[in-house]
């Protein structure tokens, strides 16, 4: 076991091995980490093959030391991930140097292994993930060739490996998803990894949701049980502004720890989010969320919010209802919502007054100001003017183009000067039906704005203002009203043939649109199988095969069991007796058989030509038809003649008159 | 089984093949365990597939290494005859009547293993077994254990001991040259006539175990015509007899070794000669099997059958 190993395509195996177990590392450690192995791995090809100088061990110390000295150097200290990996993968670019007898090798080999776990403490995609099934399939070839280092070629070993790793596939699975998980609490992360997080802010200046809308980036995904509401009805609610102060929108004061309830008016919808890390805490649901997630506070305007920023994938469960009716404002609530900075916006206060004098209920008004946004001027648009000191003034009398936020932020500002308590609710609007797993994908870009004014007899009611100006942006979508917008078609005219026409996809989007659903599709099975995979999401999966009490021990016993299963089948695969492949082979030895039974036993050593020499000099009498099965049998296997299907025939029928 | 074997043959069973890791299994245990708690720290997916795969993959390569000697047949093959004091040669077929072909099969006897053979499907190797051969007389194979470590070098199976059926003749070890002592009359005795053993070709005779491989006619064999001896011949040959009574006063091993000395002398300088013992005696003849059947006699000379 510790002869030395001087065979130099095993070399070239643990070097290949070794280069695929590294190469993920290349775009996260310094470049001289990565230099070093490979450098020791160069230069030990060099010695085998060019017979270069090969350094003694004082060198290799030296070596040693110095890249211990350099690793701590680069991150101030040898403990932790970074300096962990940097030491492993340096310290294995030395070990080549003086690798020598087979247990060397394996070493090394095993703690390739490990660097290839180590690969994914810094990033879980899925390309890593495919990429470490190569490395690990290199490995484990090196590792045969290591141990059997005769009899296979490559190609052989290659096979051998991959066809173990398919086996061994469907019994990590049942571990995989069975082994007892801890809830994750035990992860230290560095500072800097939430940084470059795109999240909605938690104010609204004139803008910021439009800075939000140029970002493809996914927000959320959502799965509903059983069929999704229409679009119109998806108002995914984030988070309530209540404090104006003449330009923007902030949260204000948050009201006490009330018990807030409403009355559902229809049925409950259940779905499922997948959230995005936001570095916010915002968790939005679909107006208006009837229970509240694990981890997650119910705030008094019915929005959830998590107990700390949201830096990992949040998976969460959810009931809502759609039709709602709320109850009662108690006097400080009705304050904040009529709150509106003295001495702004004079132009929209005397419409208000105006309107006010012309309706008597807070209703009218609304519908009045939905009215002048519809009759008047208005343009919804993506890209609207910069306004100004008075943004409300500025855009209802002078600009009058868009988009949800002015919108949202206009109204309540004539809600609230008309007198009826009101507020700016800020989240996301549609989104885009993935066909391909069934499920909504919300981008960043479907953020959106509304206004919610509070009706005596009906409690919070959602007014969208800009649904009077662009129905096509609830109806159908941002990303509708993009295309539109691109193809020049004027908003505001739905339903209309020339709206639909214009949606109408061509052959090559419509497949660049599908290729990318299933894409997202494969993303979001990832995040849920393997990345977001912890203790929540088994609970949920287990639950979802109809296991409740999921003990410890429980999963212990199922997880024996399920692997044992899986491991008898493989051996009994594995193991049975097999029906020889080649059917001449077996017709040769059934004859063979009939042979023996009369005393005639082929030895092991002997060919089959031999043995029909000698069996027709102990049978003369069946001289032969011994010596016509035997010539058959080897055209049919060694000759010109293996798929010969009359000779197949022949022999099949002599061997079977075969009398011994 | 598919395949024809002889009698003697051991196929090797499930209860016959035990497992154990091998120092680099459990080095290998040992990477699933850290692996396994970093994944645990990090609460990571992924690391946790790993650790699961490569844990699986120890399981399957388990079956793996069973498989490599699950019913691999042992027969033993031939062994030449050898003088004491020197190795006999074991020769043992691993034989593979399976599909799927066996890698790095080795065996091991007397605590020594003989270098791993791979066997191809269907088809069988030969390993040499050399053990030293102190005694004459018969020498039964020694039982071997046939190992692996195929797959992956984690885990190490052995067979129970194999005790195959086989022996090989040792023939009584030969004295040192020692003046052959003869009876005068049978010395003058000499026969003329056509002999083997001369220089002149005279025709072939059927292949008898023992006969010298350079005799061989190979032609014939390639040609398909079965195994044949050229016969050379065409010398007069003196005769002589080999007593065992010419050898008084010392003890069977040291008459052994003389009679057997002399056999070998008198057919290497092609006389025609005779064996005689207490109870049994070969006439005057010459060659690789009058050879044989002399040096057997000695071999088994007062041994049970």
């Amino acid at each position: 076991m510790n002869a030395a190993i001087t065979s130099r395509p095993v070399l070239h195996s643990l070097l290949a091995a070794g280069a695929c177990a590294v190469a993920p590392h290349a775009l996260e450690l310094p470049p001289w980490v990565i230099a070093v192995f490979a450098i020791g791995a160069a230069w030990r090809y060099a010695c085998e093959t060019f017979q270069w100088y090969r350094p003694g061990r004082l060198v290799r110390l030296a070596l040693m030391l110095l890249v211990i000295v350099a690793v701590f150097r680069q991150f101030g200290t040898l403990l932790g991930r970074d300096p962990g990996i940097a030491l492993l993968i340096t310290l294995l670019g030395l070990k080549f140097l003086e690798l020598k007898t087979l247990r060397d090798f394996v070493v090394s080999l095993l703690v390739f292994y490990l660097v290839i776990l180590g690969g994914f403490l810094y990033s879980q995609s899925l390309w890593l993930g495919a990429w470490a099934l190569v490395a690990v399939a290199a490995c484990t070839a090196a590792l045969v060739h290591l141990t059997q280092p005769t009899g296979m070629d490559m190609t052989r070993r290659l096979r051998l490996s991959g066809a173990m790793l398919a086996k061994a596939a469907p019994l990590m699975v049942i571990v995989y998803l069975l082994f007892p998980r801890i809830s994750g609490t035990l992860w230290g992360l560095p500072a800097d990894a939430h940084s470059g997080l795109t999240g909605m802010p938690d104010t609204m200046q004139p803008g910021s949701i439009r800075n939000l809308s140029a970002s493809s980036e996914i927000a959320f995904r959502v799965s509903f049980d059983g069929a999704p509401p229409p679009l119109r009805e998806l108002y995914w609610r984030g988070l309530v502004l209540t404090e104006f102060d003449g330009r923007g929108w902030q949260r204000g004061r948050a009201g006490g720890a009330r018990e807030v309830s409403f009355v559902p008016l229809n049925e409950a919808v259940r779905y499922h989010v997948t959230l995005e890390p936001s570095n916010k805490p915002w968790m939005p649901a679909l107006d208006l969320p009837a229970i509240r997630p694990k981890d997650a506070r119910y705030q008094p305007d019915f929005t959830l919010e998590h107990r700390e920023p949201i830096r990992e994938r949040l998976n969460y469960t959810l009931t809502s209802y759609t039709r709602y009716r709320t109850g009662a404002l108690d006097a400080a609530e009705r304050a904040r919502a009529l709150q509106l900075p003295p001495g702004t916006s004079p132009r929209a206060r005397a419409l208000a007054a105006q309107w006010q004098r012309e309706n008597s209920a807070p209703q009218q008004v609304a519908q009045a100001a939905l009215d002048h946004f519809r009759r008047e001027n208005f343009v919804y648009t993506l890209s609207p003017p910069l306004l100004g000191g008075d943004p409300v003034d500025e855009f209802l009398f002078d600009t009058r183009r868009g988009f949800c936020e002015h919108y949202a932020s206009a109204f309540v500002a004539l809600m609230r000067a008309a007198g009826i308590p009101s507020r700016v609710v800020v989240g996301y609007l549609g989104g885009e039906l993935n066909t391909a797993g069934n499920y909504m994908i919300m981008r960043q870009s479907d953020a959106h704005a509304w206004a919610e004014v509070w009706l005596a007899e009906r409690g919070w009611v959602r007014v969208d203002p800009t649904g009077a100006v662009a129905p096509e942006r609830i109806e159908l979508g941002l990303d509708a009203v993009r295309r539109l917008e691109q193809q020049g078609v004027a908003l505001g005219s739905l339903p209309n043939e020339a709206v639909l026409r214009a949606l109408e996809l061509g052959w090559f989007e419509y497949v660049a649109r599908h290729a990318r659903w299933y894409w997202d599709y494969t993303n979001l099975a990832w995040y849920r199988w393997v990345v977001d995979y912890g203790k929540e999401r088994q609970e949920q999966f287990l639950t979802s095969l109809g296991l409740d009490d999921i003990s410890w021990s429980r999963l212990s016993i199922l997880l024996f069991v399920g692997a044992l299963l899986v491991t008898l089948v493989y051996a009994f695969l594995l193991l049975r007796p097999k029906k020889s492949v080649d059917p001449a082979l077996a017709l040769y030895l059934r004859f063979c058989r009939r042979l023996a039974r009369a005393g005639m036993v082929r030895a092991p050593h002997e060919g089959a030509h031999a043995f029909a020499d000698r069996a027709a000099r102990q049978r003369a009498d069946l001289a032969d038809s011994i010596s016509e099965i035997t010539v058959l049998y080897e055209d049919l296997r060694y000759g010109l003649a293996i798929s010969d299907r009359k000779k197949f025939i022949s022999l099949k029928k002599r061997v079977a008159a075969f009398r011994a | 089984m598919s395949a024809t074997h002889a009698p003697g043959d051991v196929i090797l069973g499930r209860r016959q093949l035990f497992m154990l890791p091998t120092r680099f299994g459990l080095l290998f245990a040992l990477l699933l365990v850290v692996q396994l708690l970093t994944a645990i720290n990090y609460g990571n997916g992924l690391a946790y597939a790993l650790t699961f795969l490569l844990g699986s993959l120890a399981v399957v390569s388990m079956l793996y290494t069973h498989r490599n000697l699950f019913r691999l047949r042992l027969a033993a093959g031939i062994c030449a005859p050898v003088f004491a004091g020197e190795a006999a040669v074991f020769r043992i077929h691993l034989v593979n009547d399976s599909d799927t072909p066996r890698f790095g099969v080795a065996l091991m006897h007397d605590k020594k293993e003989i270098a791993g053979v791979d066997i191809p499907a269907h088809g069988s190797a030969d390993v040499e077994l050399p053990v030293p051969a102190a005694r004459r007389g018969h020498l039964t194979i020694p039982p071997v254990t046939v190992t692996t470590r195929f797959p992956l070098g984690l885990l190490y199976s052995w067979s129970r001991r194999v005790a195959l059926e086989q022996s090989c003749l040792v023939y009584p070890r030969p004295a040192g040259p020692t003046p052959r002592r003869t009876r005068e009359a049978e010395t003058l005795e000499s026969t003329r006539g056509l002999k083997t053993g001369g220089d002149d070709y005279i025709g072939t005779r059927e292949f008898r175990p023992g006969d010298s491989p350079h005799h061989v006619d190979w032609k014939a064999v390639a040609r398909g015509e079965g195994w044949h001896i050229k016969q050379f011949g065409g010398v007069y040959q003196p005769t002589v007899w080999l007593d065992w009574d010419t050898l008084p006063g010392l003890d069977t091993e040291t008459r052994l070794s003389a009679l057997t000395r002399w056999v070998l002398d008198a057919e290497r300088d092609g006389m025609l000669y005779g064996l005689r013992l207490p109870e049994k005696s070969f006439a005057p003849a010459n060659g690789e099997h009058h050879q044989h059947e002399c040096l057997r006699a000695l071999a088994l000379f007062g041994l049970k059958p």
